[in-house]
């Protein structure tokens, strides 16, 4: 099965959240377990990015792309980006894939490539 | 509420310092109490955002209220990222507003390159959303570059604008003794001439390496005090007039309008409320350019020029000192440098000396009012604060 990265739509209101929130940014309900997970579209487009050189520790690559997309349904989340020329409003298809790795883990995130 | 007024300033030498933090932090507290002539405070903030981590040492403030042998003042360590000094300053201010006590001394102190640089880098990265942000590699440098593409894109910003605020403030620490770069630089040889690229090169595009600040160690700190103890002690009256604080979305990329900063347009905004003030009345402001986009970006949300004219304000020499609004004529975070815990104090520091009259060389002229801006994070928690000379 693919990968996912989810948004949290509350139940009350039906207001989508990414990053996931405790409360409801909109209306506030703030019962337990008040959001449904959605999984985020896969596609968008580029709202803006940069080339980072100087990366933190644990980074084992010489540059890193990052990258806001704006997704399909109006969301936006940040990725790190695999293009060569990427240029502010060109479409986007995002996969999860591992974006940091440390000694004991691994973290997926998504990647964005040009569509 | 109480009126509460800055009676004693201090600073360290922004720069790598050989010395523990507790010294540092203590060096420029022991600067505030003599400038203030007081040997007793009633209680202590001090403000930092990376001992546990960076130097293995909690509990801070306990450490410089013995360090200082103020014992047994109360004590108690802020941190609150890069906006620490501010949110420490206003907790001071709360105090003495409330009645609570009489004399508060606020420090803020960092020592970064206890660390190498990568370590330096991830350890600010810390403070961005960890599940959408800080997993993919995100630094605070390429927060800001994001943000200045954007801006680029918009409203015609251009990399020779970001260099020009590099330039300025860079060369403004020069007039600065305690600030951490002392090397002038020209547009020539970080933009114009071929040499530039390797000079200047990216550190993520399309910010490059003079639009940053340095990683510096470093402390300053502030006292504050009731009316009627600033009048017994008989230094220049300076009211810190006005407090605003804000915060905005953790994660950057939710802003609606991603090239807003509306936490730094609130706290402005509050803190002129507070202070009756208008961004026309302020004579010098201290903005908070970890980033040079940053510089730009402020200026307009606090209120000095329309949206998108800050550049244009630049350009024109507007925020230079003799122009219109001086910004950051003691260096800024560019010039100074920018110890994290220290900044939101060392601005405070810059503008006390201003409204004293004891700017020297970057002095402005007949400065009576003055404003600083404390942007912590990516701008999801800014302090604005207000100060204006009475007597």
């Amino acid at each position: 099965m693919a990968r996912e990265i989810y948004a949290y739509k509350c139940r009350r209101c039906g207001t989508m959240h990414y990053p996931m929130r405790m409360v409801c940014k909109e209306c506030k309900a703030n019962d337990f377990f008040e959001f449904d997970p959605v999984p985020l579209p896969k596609t968008g487009k580029l709202l803006t990015f940069t080339t980072v050189y100087n990366l933190p520790a644990q980074y084992e690559v010489a540059t890193l792309g990052l990258g806001i997309v704006e997704l399909e349904n109006g969301m936006r989340m940040l990725g790190q980006i695999e293009i060569d020329d990427p240029e502010i409003g060109m479409a986007v298809k995002g996969s999860v894939e591992v974006v940091r790795r440390e000694t004991y883990d691994n973290y997926y995130g998504m990647v964005f490539t040009a569509a | 509420m109480r009126d509460v007024y800055v009676a004693g300033i201090g600073i360290t030498t922004f720069t790598r310092l050989e010395y523990p933090l507790t010294e540092i932090a203590s060096y420029a507290s022991m600067m505030a109490l003599k400038d203030a002539g007081l040997t007793e405070v009633d209680q202590i903030y001090v403000a930092n955002m990376g001992s546990p981590r960076v130097n293995h040492q909690t509990a801070l403030a306990s450490a410089v209220a013995d360090s200082l042998s103020l014992l047994p003042a109360g004590a108690a360590a802020i941190e609150n990222g890069p906006a620490s000094g501010a949110a420490a300053i206003k907790a001071g201010f709360q105090a003495v507003a409330s009645g609570m006590d009489d004399v508060v001394l606020v420090a803020g102190v960092e020592r970064m390159r206890e660390v190498n640089n990568l370590e330096a880098t991830d350890f600010v990265a810390t403070l961005t959303h960890p599940l959408t942000e800080y997993i993919y590699g995100v630094t605070l440098p390429s927060h800001a570059a994001m943000f200045a593409r954007l801006y680029m894109e918009k409203y015609g910003v251009t990399e020779r604008h970001l260099a020009m605020v590099g330039v300025k403030n860079q060369n403004a620490a020069l007039n600065n003794e305690w600030a951490h770069l002392q090397q002038e630089i020209s547009m020539e040889g970080i933009l114009d001439s071929p040499e530039a690229m390797t000079n200047n090169p990216y550190v993520a595009e399309p910010l490059r390496f003079f639009d940053a600040c340095p990683v510096s160690d470093g402390g300053a700190a502030i006292i504050l005090v009731s009316k009627e103890k600033a009048q017994e002690l008989g230094r220049p009256m300076i009211r810190l007039s006005g407090i605003g604080q804000a915060t905005d979305t953790h994660a950057v990329f939710e802003r609606e309008e991603p090239t807003d900063l509306l936490a730094v347009r609130k706290a402005a905004e509050d803190a002129y409320a507070m202070s009756g003030l208008s961004p026309d009345d302020i004579d010098v402001a201290e903005l908070h350019d970890a980033f040079t986009i940053l510089e730009i970006a402020e200026s307009e949300e606090v209120g000095f020029f329309p949206k998108g004219e800050g550049h244009i304000a630049l350009e024109k020499g507007e925020t230079a000192l003799g122009g219109r609004i001086p910004i950051n004529v003691g260096g800024g975070l560019k010039g100074r440098g920018h110890p994290v815990g220290a900044t939101g104090v060392a601005q405070a520091w810059e503008i006390v000396t201003q409204l004293r009259g004891d700017g020297g060389k970057r002095q402005v002229e007949g400065a009576r009012t003055g404003l600083t801006l404390n942007f912590g994070g990516f701008g999801n928690n800014v302090v604005c604060l207000t100060f204006v000379r009475e007597d």
